[in-house]
């Protein structure tokens, strides 16, 4: 599904480089239900931007679904974005100006979809999460739990093969998250792949596989060197050391 | 996705209504002023004539002074005017459809009704042919006969207002009125007519109102009627006194011919060439043979019948349109940077690039357009304004190609606001708008 092979990522501010992801590799089949955890700082949402093709990257190479993205056109790489993954926000992202079925609408309306099959698959998405009855709605009248479902759905409903998500239980409480991580699992049985970053050792474990992230690499948890590194109890937020540049 | 973009505009507008209003209202004065001004260049350079200035001739004979010519900066021109003398006699001409020579003067009206003080009034000689030549539009009766160019009776056309001052309006053919110390019969009365140039008469205060009165040209020896225009001359004439102006080498009349083909024009070029061979006999155009039968529209252009007012003001309206606009790059560029986040979420969601340029654009034509309506709605209104003030009464209107041009300026104005912000919007990297939400 997703393979990255030594994939280096540098920010650059005049002052300093920062090796945010550094001879990265990560493999994730199709199917799979992955968590990744790992101290602030350590490159987690960098990697996701990177799979998600919102951002570039300086050396490596990625393939999605046995395609090479690098080296796609703006064009190109957002109809890969509209059409194959789906992304799910810590901080929920709904547009404030939009109504609950204008915000689940937004990834059909890129993809040029007639209306009527666009208003069945909304239609569909938000009886999966729950909520076909408030279409209506805006964000601002939902609670946070209703609001990331909203924002489930909207990953969900141009059926993409991937979805990723940044810390999407990080701003509710545990009902709430729980509520959430149940859905992923939903979604996940179907088929859809998943990867998932959270801070929060619970949910990591509903997970299929979990990977760690320390400075920038992926650390293998069966590698019992590292193990006590990820140790809840010894955790230590690190950080990338960072050079000048 | 037009109209997606545009339910899309629509809510951004809503989402900050002042900030929308003072767009609207900046693009809308800009395009009213704009509007306005093209609008007045456009109807004064417009055709007078359209379905047949291309058959009106202004004609020159070249009697110039054999020392130097007419016009030093360009010496292939001949005077701007014909000489009585030729005037006279090239008119007899009956190879033109229709021919006139014209000057225009002015006459004191004596109302019958003693009670009326008498009362000046802008008169033009002219031939019968002058009226199929200009269609001027008449009310009641029409031209004199032909013959009346002949004389001996004393015909007159009198215009609407006149018309409306001595008989209420009423149709006066046939009823006299005393010019100067002779009495005329009325043959025609003119509906209200103001022509936004007098393309008759582009010498003479091409942009004020037609005369008020119109007699044969013959009445200019026996009333001695003289020119109120433009004289131009290098020789005096034989004799004294207003016989020796008419037979002097002073230009002062308007020779016009209606010609349709070009045999037709070809001899009537001969005719004039053989004119004015047969007239150095008597020691007159002793320069080389150069007669021109000039078309109207040529005539007007080389005698710059449109003010040039009308023109820089078009240009400074035009560019106060653009500043308008470009003042209005600020407000847009902080408006959608603010929506860098929104932005991000919608690239995360698969708008490219383009997609977003393009929502922002057409964000920027819905501004454009609403401040287009309403340019043209003060546009309307200040037309009239405008034609009070500085045009002696033209009735100035919006057509539809005025109105088209309002609503492209407006598009325009739209474009040069908002293309840099919406490139700026689209070129925001999406990934760090969305961590900041
Ligand atoms: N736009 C940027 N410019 C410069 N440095 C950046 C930028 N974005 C991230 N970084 C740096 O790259 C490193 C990795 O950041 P990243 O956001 O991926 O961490 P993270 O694992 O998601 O952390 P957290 O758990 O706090 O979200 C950090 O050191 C961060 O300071
Ligand atoms: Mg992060």
């Amino acid at each position: 599904m997703l393979r990255m092979r030594n994939i280096t990522k540098i920010y650059r501010t005049s002052l300093i480089e920062t090796h945010a992801l550094s001879r990265f590799q990560f493999e994730v089949e199709p199917g799979e239900f992955v968590s990744v955890m790992g101290p602030s700082g350590s490159g987690k949402t960098t990697f996701l931007n990177i799979a998600g093709l919102l951002d570039t990257f300086d050396e490596g190479h990625y393939e999605l679904g046995g395609e090479d993205v690098s080296q796609l056109s703006d064009v190109e790489m957002s109809r890969v974005r509209n059409e194959k993954i789906g992304f799910i926000f810590q901080s929920f992202n709904l547009l404030p100006d939009l109504d609950v079925f204008d915000n689940v609408d937004i990834p059909l309306r890129y993809r040029g979809m007639p209306r009527k099959e666009r208003k069945e698959a909304i239609q569909s998405a938000l009886e999966t999460v729950g909520l076909s009855a408030r279409l209506r709605h805006y964000p601002s009248q939902l609670s946070g739990g209703q609001q990331q479902r909203v924002a489930v759905a909207r990953a969900l409903v141009g059926k993409p093969g991937l979805i990723l998500a940044d810390e999407p239980t990080g701003n509710l409480d545990s009902a709430m998250a729980r509520e959430i991580i149940n859905l992923l699992e939903q979604i996940n049985d179907t088929g859809t792949t998943i990867v998932m970053v959270t801070h929060d050792q619970e949910m990591a474990h509903r997970a299929g596989r979990q990977i760690f992230l320390l400075d920038g690499r992926v650390i293998d948890i069966r590698d019992e060197e590292a193990k006590p590194l990820f140790d809840p109890d010894r955790f230590m937020p690190s950080m990338p050391t960072p050079s000048l540049a | 996705m037009l109209l997606y973009n545009l339910r899309l505009s629509w809510k951004s507008l809503l989402r900050n209504p002042s900030l929308a209003l003072l767009t609207v209202a900046a693009i809308g004065l800009g395009i009213a002023v704009a509007t306005s001004f093209t609008a007045i260049y456009y109807l004064m350079t417009a055709d007078p004539l359209p379905h047949k200035s291309d058959n009106i001739y202004y004609v020159r004979l070249d009697s110039w002074n054999p020392e130097r010519p007419f016009n030093d900066e360009f010496p292939e021109r001949p005077p701007a005017q014909v000489t009585y003398l030729d005037a006279t006699a090239v008119v007899k001409s009956d190879i033109p459809t229709h021919t006139a020579a014209s000057f225009h003067s002015d006459l004191f009206v004596y109302p019958e009704d003693k009670t009326q003080h008498p009362f000046e009034v802008s008169v033009r000689l002219c031939h019968s042919g002058f009226f199929p030549i200009f269609e001027l539009p008449f009310a009641y009766g029409g031209p004199w006969d032909r013959r009346a160019d002949e004389g001996p009776d004393r015909v007159v056309v009198i215009d609407d207002a006149t018309n409306q001052r001595l008989f209420g309006g009423s149709d006066s053919v046939g009823q006299r009125i005393k010019l100067g110390p002779e009495y005329f019969t009325i043959s025609g009365v003119l509906e209200p007519w103001r022509p936004v140039t007098k393309y008759y008469d582009v010498l003479n205060a091409s942009s004020g109102s037609p005369e008020q009165a119109y007699i044969p040209f013959l009445h200019v020896r026996d009333m001695e009627i003289a020119t109120d225009g433009n004289t131009q001359g290098w020789k005096s004439g034989d004799g004294e006194g207003f016989a020796a102006f008419l037979s002097s080498e002073s230009t002062w009349v308007q020779l016009w011919a209606q010609i349709e083909t070009a045999d037709q024009k070809a001899r009537y070029q001969t005719f004039l060439d053989a004119y004015t061979e047969q007239q150095r006999t008597l020691d007159r155009f002793q320069r080389p043979t150069n007669n021109w039968i000039q078309p109207m529209r040529e005539w007007h252009v080389e005698e710059g019948a449109v003010p040039p007012e009308a023109r820089s003001m078009m240009v400074i309206s035009l560019l106060f349109l653009a500043v308008c606009s470009i003042n209005l790059i600020g407000l847009l560029l902080g408006k959608f940077l603010a929506r860098a986040p929104e932005v991000g979420v919608r690239r995360a969601l698969g708008a490219s690039r383009r997609a977003i340029f393009l929502q922002h654009i057409v964000e920027c034509q819905l501004l454009g357009m609403l401040g287009g309506v309403v340019g043209i709605v003060l546009s309307v209104g200040a037309l009239g304004g405008i034609s009070t003030m500085f045009l002696d009464d033209v009735t100035l209107h919006l057509d539809a190609t005025m109105i088209a041009i309002g609503i492209a300026l407006a598009l325009i104005s739209g474009l040069v606001a908002g293309i840099y912000p919406a490139w700026r919007v689209c070129a925001v990297a999406p990934a760090i708008h969305l961590k900041t939400q």
